[in-house]
């Protein structure tokens, strides 16, 4: 089963290897902390609300990106997932790099040279366990264009892959524009999400009143 | 958690009482299923005994309410409690799920009166 982090990655990966430039927004990095915290909770290593994080059991999960940030989670005062992801972005580079450590380890791309390509040439998941996982840009187009309620997998992707820039990737402007209802209505519904994007918000909103400080 | 079940002629009313964290939401998620996989006509979930609603206990509502969509089971959260009204509004689920006020409301806008 391809994870959260592991997805978000893949969908940053163009077809000819290369890596798309939003992955190095502060959208993306929050974002890949996001993925981690959802899957620590999916482990029921933590669990959120509006307050904190509060950490359940410090077991790893056994993937080294998402043990990472269960790590120092785990070593920290409870915070909510807000703060969190804000402090934690920096490392962000690190956790992309576990994730795509993994993606190579388990046959999914292949690294040459400075780029990550595509085992399966059509964007595919090699069978785990006999059984076939949709790819994440697939999905994401499916529940884009249809109107039943997402799984809370892929609500939590879309929403991730929203606040990372990750969408502009596959989407023209005017798709996303003609979508914008469909994927404000069940794109990260989901705490941990609201959380990621909070933490966004919040760092915009910092960088903005700066703007504003009185020059001396 | 305990939850209770009452299926009446219009629908089958759940009461999940206490705290929906992380332990408390694979058993309720289970139970939810079943009910739907039983097709009422319609699933009110009255909230007025929920006391809190963790990140895990959310997506119990996203996946009862996803099934119970693909079933075409009216799906209907009543009786929040102003925390955990927080936490749907701040999560956005208020955007995707039915909301009343309490169960007779509900089962008001579901066409029935309450018993």
């Amino acid at each position: 089963m391809v994870n959260l982090i592991e997805e978000l990655v893949l969908l940053t990966i163009d077809d000819d290897g290369s890596v798309a430039f939003t992955a190095g927004g502060s959208g993306f990095r929050m974002s890949a902390i996001g993925a981690c915290l959802v899957e620590l909770n999916n482990a029921g290593r933590i669990d959120a609300d509006l307050d904190a994080v509060h950490v359940l059991s410090q077991e790893p999960v056994g993937h080294a990106a998402v043990d990472r940030v269960l790590a120092l989670v785990a070593a920290g005062p409870e915070k909510p997932v807000s703060q969190w992801v804000r402090q934690l972005a920096p490392i962000s580079g690190e956790i992309v790099r576990l994730a795509l450590g993994s993606l190579a380890q388990r046959g999914i791309l292949s690294q040459q040279e400075s780029r990550f390509l595509w085992v399966l040439k059509s964007r595919r998941y090699p069978l785990i366990d006999g059984a076939e996982q949709k790819e994440a840009k697939l999905r994401i187009l499916s529940t884009l264009l249809s109107n039943d309620l997402p799984t809370p997998h892929d609500t939590v992707l879309l929403g991730l892959a929203r606040v990372g820039g990750v969408l502009e990737g596959f989407l023209s402007t005017a798709e996303i524009a003609r979508l914008d209802d469909r994927i404000e209505n069940i794109g990260g519904i989901d705490l941990i999400a609201k959380g990621v994007e909070m933490a966004l918000r919040d760092e915009q909103e910092q960088i903005a009143r700066s703007f504003l400080a009185p020059i001396c | 958690m305990n939850v209770t079940f009452e299926t009446a002629t219009a629908a089958t009313v759940a009461r999940p009482q206490g705290r929906l964290d992380f332990g408390a939401a694979a058993g309720l998620q289970q139970q939810l299923e079943e009910v739907i996989a039983q097709k009422p006509v319609a699933l009110v979930v009255d909230c007025a005994q929920l006391e809190y609603v963790s990140s895990a206990g959310l997506r119990v509502f996203l996946v009862a309410a996803r099934a119970a969509k693909a079933a075409s089971i009216p799906f209907i959260a009543c009786g929040l409690q102003a925390s955990v009204r927080e936490v749907f509004d701040v999560s956005g689920f208020t955007r995707i799920l039915e909301i009343h006020a309490d169960t007779a409301a509900a089962l008001a806008h579901l066409g029935t009166p309450a018993a």
